[in-house]
C-alpha cells in the first residue's frame, strides 16, 4: 500500500503500525510529534494504529525559535 | 517571586532560542541570563536530515520549555500546532502566536483570543503574544489565559517600547502577569519594562544577535533585576524642578 510520510511517496508490502513506521525512520523518538491525516496522534495509541491506505502521516520536531 | 499559572519563577526574563548562529553559544547565552522558561518552536521533520538534539541539553540545563506555534496564520493551525508541541515536549505550557502578516509578523487579534478560548478548554497554558491592546488584554485574561504578552514593537525590530502607553493602561487592568514580547533590542529597554511595572520580559533577537551574546544575556539578567528592584522600590514619578541637594544660601556670605 502507499503512503505519504512528510510529503515522501513510500510503499509498504504489509499493513504496519504508526509506532512501527515511526521506530523504522526515527528510532531515537525524543521530542518528535505525529499527525496522521493532519489529525494528532498521542503517543499512546501509535501502537495501536494501524496505518490505512493513503494515509498522510506527518512527523514534526521542535527547533529553535523565538 | 513571577507566578505563571501556580508555577513559580524567580528570574523575570524569558528567552528565545532562535538565531543563535551556534547551539553552544545559545545554550551559554540561557546559563548566563539565568532564565527559568524559553521558547521553542516545531517544524516538519526534513526525512533526508538528521536532527540536532536540541532537548538534551535544554533538559540538563533545567530550563523549563516553552513551545510557540510561530508559523500559524489561523487559529486552527495554530491550535494543530499546539497539541503536536504538547506531544513533542509533553508539557500543556503554550506561547500561542498567530501572525498571517509575513511583514511586520503582527499578531492577529481576533484569531489569537478564538484560538485561546479553545486551548484553555483543552487544558492548555496559554500565554498569547498579542498587540498592546489594552481591550483584547482584558479578553484574552477572560478566556483563561494564564498570562499576556504584549508587543514593545514589532517582532526583530529592536525598536523598545513603542507602545509604552497602552501597556501602563494593559498593567493597570491585568489580573494576569503582564509579559513584554517583541521590540525590546537593548537592556536599558528591558529595564524600563521592568520600572513601569510589567511582570517579565522574553527577549530572543536582542541577544542572540549581538556581538556577543552570552555577555548579553547578563546584561539583560542584571537590567531585568534592577528594573525589578526599582519597581518595587517605587520609582519617583517626574515633576517639576526640584533640588535634591538643600538651597542654602551659603554664597551670601561671599
Amino acid at each position: 500500500m502507499q503512503l505519504t510520510l512528510n510529503d515522501h511517496s513510500i510503499q509498504l508490502s504489509a499493513p504496519v503500525t504508526l509506532a512501527a513506521l515511526i521506530r523504522q525512520h526515527y528510532p531515537d523518538n525524543n521530542g518528535i510529534a505525529v499527525a496522521v491525516n493532519q489529525q494528532v496522534v498521542n503517543k499512546s495509541l501509535w501502537e495501536q494504529t494501524e496505518l490505512q491506505p493513503e494515509d498522510r502521516i506527518s512527523l514534526f520536531t521542535v527547533v529553535a525559535g523565538g | 517571586m513571577l507566578k505563571i499559572a501556580e508555577r513559580e519563577f524567580t528570574s523575570r526574563l524569558l528567552t528565545g532560542t532562535g538565531k543563535f548562529s551556534r547551539a553552544e553559544t545559545m545554550l551559554n547565552a540561557l546559563d548566563a541570563s539565568s532564565t527559568q522558561l524559553v521558547t521553542l518552536a516545531l517544524k516538519r521533520l526534513d526525512l533526508h536530515q538528521g536532527r540536532d538534539d536540541l532537548l538534551s541539553p535544554l533538559r540538563k540545563l533545567g530550563v523549563d520549555l516553552l513551545p510557540n506555534t510561530s508559523g500559524a496564520k489561523t487559529a486552527e493551525e495554530a491550535i494543530f500546532a499546539a497539541r503536536l508541541a504538547r506531544e513533542a515536549l509533553d508539557t500543556n505550557w503554550l506561547k500561542l502566536e498567530i501572525h498571517p502578516d509575513q511583514r511586520y509578523l503582527l499578531p492577529d487579534p481576533l484569531e489569537t483570543l478564538k484560538a485561546a478560548e479553545t486551548l484553555v478548554k483543552e487544558g492548555f497554558v496559554v500565554l498569547p503574544y498579542c498587540g498592546a491592546d489594552p481591550l483584547l488584554c482584558l479578553r484574552l485574561q477572560e478566556v483563561g489565559c494564564a498570562a499576556v504578552m504584549p508587543l514593545g514593537a514589532p517582532i526583530g525590530s529592536r525598536q523598545g517600547l513603542q507602545t509604552k502607553t497602552f501597556l501602563q493602561i494593559i498593567l493597570e487592568q491585568a489580573q494576569v502577569p503582564v509579559i513584554v514580547d517583541a521590540g525590546i533590542g537593548a537592556p536599558s529597554q528591558a529595564a524600563e519594562a521592568m520600572e513601569m511595572g510589567v511582570d517579565a520580559v522574553l527577549i530572543n533577537t536582542a541577544i542572540a544577535s549581538s556581538t556577543d551574546p552570552v555577555a548579553m544575556a547578563r546584561a539583560f539578567k542584571l537590567a531585568v533585576q534592577a528594573g525589578r528592584m526599582a519597581f518595587e522600590a517605587g520609582v519617583a514619578g517626574p515633576g517639576q524642578a526640584q533640588a535634591s541637594s538643600p538651597l542654602t544660601a551659603f554664597t551670601e556670605a561671599l
